[in-house]
């Protein structure tokens, strides 16, 4: 039996609903950030068939989306964005590639953390009621900064890997 | 522009996690300030890596048995720091517990490692003055418990350094904040998705949370008291430094009655959430009686 006498009721303290969502850099921001000044092209892809299943097969990681954002770099080196769901949150992040293919860096562009009871409670639902596209959406107003169980990052590892297979299988 | 400071927040995917950094100050300073605490914080996972076979962790697992092994003075310091913790709590903080999450499957198994001795404990570690690090018996460290906050305070100084009027650091939920802006924070419930528990600002402080996972430990309240009696589900603290708070989550998750010792002996306060219920123990706080 612990000896609990110390610690006492915080009986105010506010236990709240709320999603929890970050945008930490837009596309071209992102892209400032990995390839500084460089200009960057657009590569139009649409992953085959065959190419997707020795993409799963390489990275053992799925392969949702058929048309992954790719841009070349002048001088060489890739940047794309891709974007992974885990169960509560959703990821997008860019990766830039080296011109040898390695991974130069990789920043988080954005950050959303929600849950399926959020989505079916009314108060939750109601703060979008009336909003239209012009109306910046923004979730963050209450919760800034989340401590708490930690949430690992397997989900982006997964995703690395999967952009690595492209690379390999479609872009090389 | 009419205001000369500006900010610039960034997250990367870093020790096993999301570290979020955000500085404030000086436009010039702050791309420099903000890569300056990225690389302070992948420094740290490579020297305390347990996966990392080159890290100074897996060198002291698999040579400090037989010879005094010489490390980067930030493993030193952790060290030393992990061994203040464990006498103040008793050895109930203990980085040699390794051993137990190998055989439960938490981290991998190390083929040639010694064989950890059952009765290998933190004061077994060896922390000689020159910088070199020895066991005295047969074990196995892992620095998980207290690497992350040290990592966040590393951040922190780098930023600084590089010139940041002010830094906040999160590294998934391991958080500290420095120079003078206050940051609002929320603790995610431990049991119940999509709840948050408000915890007001930090400001020149750290705050860290663990939660003891698995199964909810059930209803289990002292009525009297109006308190869990059970282990919590999940703990917060609050301390100078984030490695200190970082590693006084997991004393008080193992033994809550030993709060006000513990957080007394680092300045620390702490939360612990048991369903609804949010109590605290703030021993630098005013307790009367």
């Amino acid at each position: 039996m612990h000896r609990l006498s110390a610690w006492t009721l915080l009986p105010a303290a506010a236990i709240v609903t709320s999603a929890y969502a970050t945008t930490y850099l837009t596309v071209e921001e992102a892209q400032g950030a990995i390839f500084p000044g460089a200009k960057l092209v657009p590569v139009p892809l649409t992953l085959t068939d065959a190419q997707v299943r020795e993409i799963e097969k390489r990275a053992d990681v799925s392969v949702r989306n058929r048309e992954p954002r790719v841009w070349r770099v002048d001088g060489g080196g890739l940047f794309i964005v891709d974007e992974v769901l885990g169960k509560h949150e959703f990821i997008t992040y860019a990766i830039g590639l080296n011109p040898d293919g390695t991974v130069r860096a990789i920043e988080v562009m954005d950050y959303r953390e929600s849950y399926g009871y959020e989505i079916r409670h009314e108060a939750w639902r109601r703060q979008f009621v009336g909003k239209t596209a012009a109306d910046p959406l923004k979730l963050d107003r209450d919760i800034k900064n989340i401590s708490g169980a930690t949430l690992s990052c397997r989900h982006i590892a997964d995703g690395v890997k999967r952009v690595l297979a492209t690379y390999d299988v479609a872009l090389k | 522009m009419t205001s000369r400071s500006s900010s610039l927040r960034r997250a990367r995917p870093l020790l096993g996690t999301i570290v979020e950094v955000s500085v404030h100050g000086r436009p010039s300073s702050l791309a420099h300030a903000l890569e300056a605490a990225f690389a302070a914080v992948a420094a740290v996972h490579r020297l305390m890596s347990f996966h990392d076979a080159a890290s100074d962790v897996s060198r002291l697992n698999r040579d400090a048995l037989h010879a005094p092994v010489r490390v980067d003075p930030r493993t030193w310091s952790v060290l030393a720091a992990a061994r203040r913790v464990s006498a103040a709590s008793s050895g109930l903080f203990d980085v040699t517990v390794a051993a137990l999450l190998q055989r439960w499957g938490h981290l991998p198994a190390r083929a040639g490692a010694p064989r950890p001795d059952s009765r290998a404990n933190w004061q077994d570690i060896e922390l000689a003055a020159n910088g070199t690090v020895r066991f005295r018996r047969p074990l196995t460290i892992d620095l998980g418990g207290i690497a992350k906050g040290f990592a966040v305070d590393e951040a922190i100084g780098a930023a600084r350094d590089a010139g940041a009027e002010s830094v906040f650091v999160n590294a998934g939920g391991d958080m500290r904040v420095s120079g003078g802006r206050a940051e609002r924070v929320h603790v995610r419930h431990p049991m119940r998705s999509g709840r948050w528990i408000d915890s007001g600002f930090l400001r020149e402080a750290a705050l860290a949370s663990s939660s003891a996972g698995g199964v909810p430990p059930g209803p289990h309240v002292d009525p009297r008291r109006r308190c869990p009696a059970a282990a919590f589900d999940g703990v917060t603290v609050r301390a100078r430094t984030c490695m200190i708070a970082d590693a006084l989550t997991k004393v008080m998750l193992a033994a809550p009655g030993l709060a006000p010792e513990v957080l007394g002996a680092f300045n620390a306060e702490a939360f612990a959430v048991s369903g609804d219920r949010v109590v605290a123990c703030r021993p630098g706080v005013a307790r009367a009686a």
